[in-house]
C-alpha cells in the first residue's frame, strides 16, 4: 500500500471513527483503525462491535492496500502534524505503516487487516463487503440530526436497563417519531416525512442513544442538500446510515460515512400513559431568560441534589405575572431568580431537578417555551412556542423535596 | 430579665414497672424486673425500687439480677403497653404546652417560659396530674435551660431515697446554675464520658466546679471545640431550644449474638447486614446522615461505642459498611469475643426525592402523593396565618 492525502482530511476521518473504537476490548484488533487503499479513496474503519463506522477520504493511490494501527497512537499523531500532505506506506512483510509528512516521520507497528470484522456497507463504494439488505429509506440530514438532538439526551446511561438507553424510532404512515426517557424524563419528537422517503411501512424499532448522537455529530459536517440513506435489516436487527460529506474540495471533509449499529431488541415503554393530559396552569416565558435563571440557580443546586424550586405566580390585573426559581445550598447560602412569564390560570409550585431543565431548553431553538403543570407530584411539559402542537414535547417528573 | 426560660425535665419513676403494676397490683412493694427470660441472655429493662434495694439496676443481664435477688419476680416486658400509656402522659404534657420535646417513652422537655405561673407550681400541678389521672409516679427538674433542667431531676430523684418511687422535684432558680452544678462530679455533665472524664481527674478536675474554675482557653486547647461546650456547660449554660419536630435522630440497628462472637469473618459480616438494614431505613425514610456510629458489647457488658463523620450525609450500605469497619478494626483484636454489634447513623437530613415517571401507576406513589398534599395544604394554611398573625401564631406538635 502506498497513498497520500492531505493531513486535514485524515484527523477528521480519524476523529469521526475514533469515537467506535472499543476502549477496552480483549480483542487486540479493535483498539485499532483499518487503513485500506482503493478506488482512489481511504477507507478508515473502527468498531466496538455495537456500532461500526467507515469513513472514505480522498486520497492519491499509488498502490492499494490495507492495514491496521493503533487508533489512539495513529489518532494523536496525526492531529499533532502540520497542515500538508501525508505519504503512508505499507511495509507488508514487517507489518509496519511509514508516515511521513514534512520533517515528520515515524513507524507504527500494526496488526494485518484480515484480522479486522467484516463490516457491511451500503455496496456503493466497496464491492468485497456484503451489502446490507432491508428496507431502505432516505431522510432530511439536517431534519433527523435536529430530532436526534431534541431526542437523543433524555435517553438513560445505565447500561443495566438497556432499553432506556434507546430511543424508540418509528415510522407511522407520513410521521417519523423519535421517544427517549431515562425514567424521569421524557422526549418526543415528530415530524412529518414530507419529501423524504419513508420506509412505506409502519414500523417501530429502538436504536441505541449513543449511536444516533454520533450519526448527529458526524452529520453535522455532512452536505445537507443530500438525504441521508437509512438501511434497516428484516429481522430488525441493525440499521445502517450513509452519510454524504460536503462537496466541495474544502479541507477537513470526508466523502461519505456509514454507520452500522446494533438495534436494540425489546419492548419499550407505553409513554403515551405518562403524558400529562390536562394543566391546570400554563407559563410562557423567553426562553434565553428562562435558561440563564436555571443555570444561575444550578450553581447553588448542584450541592443538593440539583432540586431548584420553581414558583409561579400569575399576574395582577393586565400585569405580567412571574416564575421564581430557588435554590438552597446548606453549605454555601441561596439564590432566588425571577423571570417574567405569562401565567393561564392559578399559582403552583413545583420542584424540578436543574440539570433536566437545561438539558432540554439547551435543545429548543425558539424564543419562548410554555411550561405546563397540574400539580407539585404531577410531571411538567415543556413545549416549544410556535412548533406543531405534536411536534415536540418534554415531560419531566417532579422532585419531592424535603418538607 | 426578659430571655430567661423556664424549662421542665420529666422523668417517669421506673416507668415499666409502674405499668406493670397497675395491671397486677400485687407486685406493689415486692421486688421484680421488667425484661427479657433468665434463662435467655434476657437484660433488666426496668426494675422495681424494693428489687434495687437488692443492687439489681437496669441493663444488667437477668441472670445476674436473679443471683442479687433470687426472690425477684421476672416480668416478661409488653412493650406496647408501656407506648400506650406514654402516649397518654405525653398528652398531658402538650394540655400544658405544645413545646413538648419527647425524648424517649417516658422522658420529655417541656418549655413553660411563656406561662404565667411559676415553672415550679407547674411541676407540682403536672406531677399530681399525672398520678391521679394515670395513677404513676414521676419526678421532675426545673430550670433555665435543659441541661440544668435534667442534672436537678437527676440529682433530685437521687436524693428522695427510700424505697419506693422518688417522686421528686428539684428546683433550680434562675442565677445558681453554676452554683447547683458545682458540687457534682464531673460524669453528671452531658458530654463526659468515661475517657473524657479519666482525662479531667488526671488534671485535676473531680467536679463539675473545678471544670468551670479551669481556664476555658486552656480547656479548648486540651479537648478542642468540645472543651469549649464542656466549659459553658460547666457553667450551667445551654442555649439548645426545646424543639417539638420529632425528627427521626438517628437510625441504627444492632444485634444480640445468641452465642458471643469471636470470629473475625463472622463479626464482619454482621457489621455489613446492619449496614444494609440501616442504609434500607434511610432510604425508606429518604434520609441520608454524616455520623456513622459503631456500639460493640464485649462479654464482660462493657459497651464501648465509636463514631466517625463522613464529608457528605449518606444513606448507601457500602458507605455505612466502610465506615463502620474503619471504626470497629482498631477496636476489636482478634480472637475477642462479641456480644452484640449495633451500627448506626445519626445527623440525618432529609434527601429531596426524584421520583420516576412511571411510579405515578403504583399504590405507594398515590400514597405518598397524597401524604405530600395534605403537608402543603397545611403549610399554606400556617403561612395564611403567619401572614396575618406573626410568626408565633403555631407551633408543629407531634406528628403522626
Amino acid at each position: 500500500m502506498r497513498v497520500s492525502c492531505l493531513q486535514e482530511n485524515l484527523a477528521k476521518g480519524l476523529s469521526i471513527v475514533g469515537r467506535a473504537v472499543s476502549s477496552r476490548s480483549t480483542l487486540p484488533v479493535l483498539g485499532n483503525i483499518l487503513i485500506e487503499a482503493k478506488n482512489n479513496q481511504l477507507r478508515l474503519a473502527a468498531t466496538n462491535l455495537e456500532i461500526a463506522i467507515n469513513c472514505w477520504i480522498g486520497a492519491k493511490v499509488e498502490e492499494e492496500g490495507a492495514i491496521t494501527v493503533p487508533a489512539r497512537l495513529l489518532g494523536e499523531f496525526v492531529n499533532s502534524l502540520p497542515p500538508e500532505p501525508i505519504d503512508l506506506e505499507l511495509s507488508v512483510r514487517t507489518q509496519t505503516l511509514n508516515l511521513h509528512c514534512a520533517r515528520y516521520t515515524a513507524t507504527m507497528k500494526g496488526i494485518d487487516a484480515s484480522e479486522f470484522p467484516i463490516i457491511v456497507t451500503t455496496g456503493a463504494d466497496n464491492d468485497e463487503a456484503p451489502a446490507l439488505e432491508g428496507t431502505v429509506m432516505e431522510l432530511n440530514a439536517a431534519g433527523l440530526r435536529n430530532m436526534i438532538d431534541q431526542v437523543a439526551f433524555a435517553a438513560s446511561t445505565d447500561e443495566s436497563r438497556p432499553t432506556l438507553t434507546g430511543v424508540e424510532v418509528s415510522f407511522k404512515k407520513d410521521r417519523l417519531s423519535m421517544a427517549a426517557t431515562d425514567g424521569f424524563r421524557l422526549s418526543v419528537r415528530s415530524t412529518h416525512l414530507g419529501e423524504s422517503n419513508g420506509p412505506g411501512e409502519d414500523m417501530t424499532v429502538i436504536a441505541p442513544a449513543r449511536s444516533l448522537g454520533e450519526l448527529a455529530r458526524i452529520s453535522a459536517d455532512a452536505d445537507d442538500d443530500r438525504p441521508v440513506q437509512v438501511i434497516i435489516t428484516p429481522t430488525r436487527n441493525q440499521i445502517l446510515f450513509q452519510i454524504w460529506g460536503k462537496r466541495d474540495d474544502g479541507r477537513g471533509n470526508f466523502h461519505s460515512v456509514e454507520l452500522v449499529s446494533q438495534l436494540i431488541d425489546a419492548r419499550f415503554p407505553d409513554y403515551n400513559a405518562i403524558i400529562p393530559k390536562n394543566y391546570n396552569t400554563r407559563t410562557v416565558v423567553d426562553k434565553a431568560e428562562f435558561l440563564k435563571a436555571v443555570r444561575v440557580a444550578y450553581l447553588f443546586a448542584r450541592d443538593n441534589n440539583n432540586i431548584i424550586r420553581l414558583s409561579v405566580t400569575p399576574g395582577e390585573g393586565d400585569g405580567p405575572g412571574q416564575l421564581q426559581l430557588m435554590a438552597t445550598s446548606a453549605e454555601m447560602g441561596d439564590a432566588v431568580n425571577i423571570i417574567d412569564a405569562l401565567v393561564e390560570g392559578e399559582g403552583m409550585e413545583i420542584a424540578f431537578n436543574a440539570k433536566y431543565l437545561i438539558d432540554v431548553l439547551s435543545q429548543i431553538d425558539q424564543t419562548q417555551v410554555v411550561l405546563e403543570t397540574t400539580q407539585g407530584t404531577r410531571p411538567g411539559a415543556i413545549r416549544p412556542l410556535g412548533m406543531g402542537e405534536d411536534e415536540f414535547l418534554h415531560v419531566i417528573m417532579p422532585m419531592q423535596p424535603p418538607r | 430579665m426578659d430571655n430567661i426560660r423556664k424549662i421542665i425535665h420529666i422523668d417517669l419513676d421506673a416507668f415499666f414497672c409502674a405499668v406493670e403494676e397497675l395491671r397486677d397490683p400485687s407486685l406493689r412493694g415486692k421486688p421484680f424486673a421488667v425484661g427479657g427470660s433468665p434463662t435467655g441472655r434476657g437484660v433488666v429493662a426496668s426494675c422495681s425500687y424494693p428489687a434495687r434495694q437488692f443492687g439489681v439496676h437496669s441493663a444488667m443481664p437477668m441472670s445476674q439480677a436473679l443471683r442479687l435477688c433470687p426472690q425477684l419476680i421476672v416480668v416478661r416486658s409488653r412493650h406496647s403497653d408501656y407506648s400506650a400509656v406514654s402516649r397518654q402522659v405525653m398528652a398531658r404534657l402538650r394540655a400544658l404546652t405544645p413545646l413538648v420535646e419527647q425524648l424517649s417513652i417516658d422522658e420529655a422537655f417541656l418549655d413553660v417560659t411563656g406561662l404565667d405561673r411559676p415553672a415550679t407550681l407547674l411541676a407540682r400541678e403536672l406531677q399530681q396530674t399525672i398520678r391521679e389521672e394515670l395513677d404513676l409516679p414521676c419526678s421532675l427538674g426545673v430550670a433555665t435551660n435543659k441541661l440544668v433542667a435534667k442534672i436537678a431531676n437527676n440529682v433530685g430523684k437521687a436524693q428522695a431515697g427510700g424505697d419506693g418511687p422518688p417522686n421528686a422535684i428539684q428546683v433550680v432558680p434562675p442565677g445558681q446554675e453554676a452554683a447547683f452544678l458545682a458540687p457534682l462530679p464531673c460524669e453528671e455533665l452531658w458530654g463526659v464520658g468515661p475517657k473524657t472524664a479519666a482525662r479531667l481527674h488526671e488534671l485535676g478536675m473531680e467536679t463539675i466546679g473545678d471544670m468551670a474554675r479551669f481556664p476555658e482557653a486552656e480547656l479548648e486547647r486540651l479537648f478542642g471545640k468540645h472543651g469549649r461546650d464542656l466549659a459553658r456547660r460547666a457553667k450551667g449554660i445551654d442555649e439548645r431550644p426545646v424543639t417539638t419536630h420529632r425528627e427521626a435522630k438517628s437510625v441504627s440497628q444492632e444485634t444480640t449474638f445468641r452465642r458471643d462472637v469471636s470470629d473475625g469473618a463472622e463479626l464482619r459480616q454482621a457489621l455489613r447486614r446492619l449496614s444494609e438494614g440501616v442504609a434500607r431505613r434511610l432510604q425508606r425514610k429518604r434520609l441520608a446522615g454524616s455520623t456513622v456510629k459503631l456500639k460493640l458489647r464485649w462479654s464482660d457488658f462493657t459497651t464501648p461505642t465509636r463514631q466517625t463523620t463522613l464529608r457528605q450525609p449518606t444513606d448507601d450500605a457500602g458507605q455505612i459498611y466502610t465506615a463502620v469497619l474503619k471504626l470497629f478494626e482498631p477496636l476489636w483484636r482478634p480472637g475477642q469475643a462479641v456480644r452484640l454489634l449495633g451500627v448506626g447513623v445519626t445527623n440525618l437530613d432529609e434527601r429531596p426525592y426524584q421520583p420516576r415517571l412511571w411510579d405515578m401507576e403504583t399504590e405507594a406513589f398515590r400514597r405518598a402523593e397524597a401524604a405530600y398534599e395534605k403537608e402543603r395544604r397545611l403549610r399554606a394554611v400556617v403561612e395564611a396565618l403567619e401572614a396575618r398573625y406573626g410568626e408565633e401564631v403555631l407551633r408543629r406538635g407531634v406528628e403522626g
